[in-house]
């Protein structure tokens, strides 16, 4: 119990570490967002700029950002702490919350799937190269795996917009739902919602599998090694029992660490399929709200990013003494 | 039960260069109830041997002709899976070094019980736990061991477990490949003992295999000596050992240190007879504590006092079981730890307050070879990489042909040849030759004080007392102290001066190896050596019962009497 308490609190440490970072770097630019988003707007309406410095300290007064950075810091870490992230620069006056809250809940699905379906494929076949070294089909699919991973996963989602999508006409080329389409819990709508899934899933798990199928691949050689393989196997046991509950068992463990962690990643590694497909995930709002250097909801969607790599090592932490029983003992030496 | 009739075994490996005869048509029988010793080096075949009767000679290799019949089946004709199906059942394997042996995931309890589900025992649930229980009381443990991890056992105690596992289906024909190297000689002993009750409660056959002399002539009833795939000698322990008619069998028994014939010390002084100690321990203790909260900590060693001179070099065996503080004291005298209580000092200055360069040059000039030759060497580095780093990082030679020059000197300086050595990766030397490397290669940084941990307790016993000579040897011509940490009392007889007995923690008893050995008082020294399998089958290899109760008496009141220092010797003092 002292030690979920711990690493509860170091948890929090590392937020709060890396919510001030986060603080501070974008108001290390030069760039005013109030001053060029006013001047935009102004451009756009074609207004003088006559009042512009006014509106500005206005705007600059609502905003808070004409307080010292020490005040800002300050109600920062208040706001973070109740999860008031803001209102967005952009989006005056929605709150930041809302837009990422929004967002969320596409990135996680897709890619979260996406990375579970690579990680249980790609693992397998990986574990199956060791084990069935003779088999002919898995002699001819890995390589072609370990080829598609060489290939940066947007690039083998451009591909695949560019064959599936507008020379088929397969699957539709972007967009996370078709136009018009009401959202919700109906079989409709999730259907829709898949239909539009595949094409940018598939470009991850296709990309990934390789790399699964590796690490796991190089894991088993190594496991294949131990006394302990060889002694199963003087034991007689059955195949299937070796192969699961002895090599594949103790070989998974580097493998589900590595899975924690990138599930930690998924709102980073959202950015570029998200961008490739015009997929409304928090990976598109981040990109959006670093062009307009939108203080707030950067901050809302790095918080995000820092609150999934915090949690999902949190888990890990607490979730690697089930996995291998070799750390229960709290970190104490044995012979 | 029946018995095993092997006839014309023939093992070959298909290599690039051709096929290579591992083994080369062996005849022998295995009666049930019988213990027949397999002995050789490693490449002797008797491993091969083993394999092939546990139908587990994978690719280059292949059974190459024979038969080898148990119960009237041809082991040798079966198909991969019905071999299979008889392992365990027919024929089962203890592993060599129980260690690693276990899954390290599972529960023990679990790891007794798959194999009767995989043969199909057909118990059910309640029936195999109460079984697992029976067979872990069988081989000596409690049944709650059964809900345990293998890391929470000590090794003696997962060997047993391996030992559950091969008879829990009664098999007619049992394999031991080693099953005690990795093990102390106290815990050698009693493990060996139940082995032998087990067996005699089963009744099946035994093949041991080893390469340990002094274990063959306490525990086997016949002897097969093994060498390059062929049967040298064969035949009943006492004659072997009494008779032996092959020169081969004479050398490997001669290769066991016998109390004997010990060569006598040289005790003399070296250089500067005046110059300072050349490390001192004052009052050094170590205790280890888990985690952040624990105040009272795991005494791993508690404070002691020496000094060793340097004007004398002198080797110094530190002797006991695993967990004595032998290895810890190891550490501290390397600076590899920090003392919790006391002082270190080399050459009269703490070592934990040296500034980096002198802490470098410390580390130069007080070298180290430990227990695994496998793992000292980085395996992506051919060996003149791995022998090189130190010379250049300690600045010893600054261009290629020195640095090249030294090598050759470390590999002669070994009994090493140098051209088949330096441009060899690790892997493809043998344990013996990777040892004597690390030997080599300590004496090639011109240290002054060698910290040896198990040195030779992974190698063949004919290597061991090479290795030992090269150690005696630096010695004597090159001034250099030794400090031989071992839980092998018969070689620390061989090769020290003086003898340092540590039992949890503590110094029990001090003084000229001799002294020690031959005529052992304290009642742990006296365990420690009546359980050295000497090789003579005549000689009782029981346990020392009124020592084993004494110790118990004196762990009981706390075990905190003085130390017995039977002798001193110029260049130690000991002040315990």
């Amino acid at each position: 119990m002292i030690r979920v308490t711990k690493r509860l609190g170091l948890m929090v440490l590392v937020i709060w570490l890396a919510a001030s970072i986060n603080f501070l770097l974008p108001r290390l630019t030069d760039r005013d967002p109030i001053e060029e988003r006013l001047a935009q707007a102004l451009g756009d309406s074609g207004g003088s700029a006559v009042g512009i410095e006014e509106m500005v300290e206005q705007y600059k007064a609502k905003f808070g950002t004409d307080r010292p950075l020490w005040r800002q810091y300050l109600s920062m870490l208040g706001d973070t702490a109740r999860f008031d992230l803001g209102v967005s620069i952009n989006y005056f006056p929605d709150r930041v919350s809302q837009h990422v809250l929004t967002a969320l809940p596409w990135s996680i699905v897709l890619l979260g799937v996406a990375t579970l379906i690579s990680f249980v494929i790609g693992t397998f076949l990986g574990a199956l190269t060791i084990w069935r070294r003779s088999s002919a089909w898995l002699a001819r699919i890995v390589p072609l795996f370990m080829v598609l991973a060489a290939i940066p996963f947007y690039l083998v989602g451009l591909i695949l917009v560019y064959v599936f999508a507008l020379v088929l006409g397969w699957f539709p080329p972007a967009r996370g739902y078709s136009v018009g389409l009401n959202l919700g819990w109906n079989p409709t709508a999730i259907a829709d919602v898949a239909y539009h899934a595949v094409l940018p899933a598939l470009s991850i798990v296709l990309a990934a599998i390789g790399i699964w199928a590796l690490s796991m691949r190089g894991m088993m050689v190594t496991v294949q090694g131990e006394d302990y393989m060889n002694f199963a196997r003087a034991k007689g046991l059955s195949d299937r029992r070796r192969f699961w509950r002895y090599a594949v068992r103790n070989a998974m463990t580097p493998q589900i660490t590595t899975l924690v962690l990138s599930f930690g990643n998924i709102v980073a590694g959202a950015i570029l399929v998200e961008r490739v497909f015009v997929y409304p995930g928090i990976g598109t709002l981040l990109y959006n709200s670093v062009l307009l250097v939108d203080y707030f909801l950067i901050f809302g969607c790095v918080f995000v990013l820092i609150l999934t790599v915090a949690v999902s090592l949190m888990l890990l932490d607490l979730l690697y003494p089930l996995l291998d029983p070799r750390i229960r003992a709290g970190g104490e030496a044995h012979g | 039960m029946a018995g095993l009739e092997v006839r014309g075994l023939k093992v070959v490996f298909e290599t690039d260069d051709g096929i290579v005869e591992a083994v080369r048509g062996i005849d022998f029988d295995v009666q049930p109830g019988e213990r027949l010793g397999f002995v050789g080096e490693s490449g002797s075949g008797k491993t091969t041997t083993a394999l092939a009767l546990m139908g587990m000679i994978d690719a280059p290799g292949r059974v190459a002709g024979g038969t080898a019949l148990l119960g009237g089946v041809d082991l040798l004709r079966l198909s991969p899976a019905e071999h299979a199906a008889r392992r365990l059942v027919d024929v089962a394997y203890i592993p060599q070094g129980a260690m690693n042996s276990l899954n390290p995931v599972m529960r023990v309890g679990a790891q007794i019980a798959d194999g009767m589900i995989d043969h199909g025992t057909g118990l059910g649930r309640a029936a195999r736990k109460a079984r697992v229980g029976e067979l872990l009381r069988q081989v000596g443990l409690e049944p709650s061991v059964a809900e345990r991890f293998p890391h929470e056992l000590s090794g003696g105690m997962k060997q047993r477990v391996a030992i559950a596992i091969s008879i829990a289906l009664r098999p007619q024909l049992l394999i031991a490949d080693e099953p005690t190297s990795a093990l102390d000689v106290i815990t050698q002993r009693r493990v060996m003992q139940t082995l032998r009750e087990v067996q005699d409660a089963i009744g099946a056959g035994l093949i041991l295999i080893g390469h340990d002399m002094g274990l063959m002539a306490q525990f086997a009833d016949r002897i097969m000596v093994l060498r390059h795939g062929r049967l040298v000698e064969e035949g009943q322990v006492r004659q072997i050992f009494r008779e032996p008619k092959d020169a081969y069998t004479k050398e490997l028994i001669d290769s066991v240190p016998a109390l004997e014939q010990r060569r006598a010390s040289v005790i003399a002084a070296f250089g500067d007879a005046n110059a300072a100690p050349i490390i001192e321990l004052d009052r050094a203790a170590k205790t280890y504590r888990r985690g952040l909260f624990d105040r009272t900590g795991v005494p791993a060693l508690q404070p002691l006092s020496f000094s060793m001179a340097g004007g004398t070099p002198l080797v110094v065996s530190i002797v006991g079981q695993s967990g004595s503080g032998k290895s810890t004291l190891g550490s501290l005298l390397l600076g590899f730890l920090a003392p919790s209580e006391g002082r270190v000092l080399f050459e009269g200055r703490d070592l934990q307050t040296l500034s980096g360069a002198e802490r470098r040059e410390s580390h130069r000039r007080v070298q180290a070879v430990f227990q695994d030759p496998y793992a000292a060497y980085n395996p992506f580095y051919k060996v003149d990489h791995n022998l090189a780093e130190p010379l250049r990082n300690f600045g010893l030679a600054r261009d290629r042909a020195s640095v090249l020059l030294k090598m050759r000197e470390a590999c002669e300086l070994v009994g090493l040849d140098p051209d088949q050595t330096i441009h060899r990766f690790a892997h493809q030397l043998s344990g013996g030759q990777r040892q004597r490397l690390m030997v080599g290669r300590a004496m090639m940084l011109g240290p002054r004080l060698l910290v040896a941990d198990e040195p030779v307790s992974m190698v063949d016993a004919s290597l061991r007392s090479s290795i030992l000579g090269n150690l005696r040897r630096m010695k004597d011509e090159q001034g250099i102290s030794i400090i031989y940490i071992t839980h092998d009392l018969a070689t620390a007889y061989e090769v020290s001066d003086y003898v340092l007995v540590l039992y949890r923690g503590r110094v029990v008893e001090a003084g000229d190896a001799e002294t020690v050995i031959k005529d052992p008082l304290h009642p742990y020294t006296r365990l420690l050596v009546g359980s050295i399998p000497w090789p003579d089958p005549d000689r009782h290899w029981g346990g020392d019962e009124q020592a084993e109760a004494e110790l118990a008496e004196r762990d009981r009141q706390g075990g905190r009497e003085p130390c017995l220092v039977r002798s001193t010797i110029p260049g130690f003092s000991l002040a315990a």
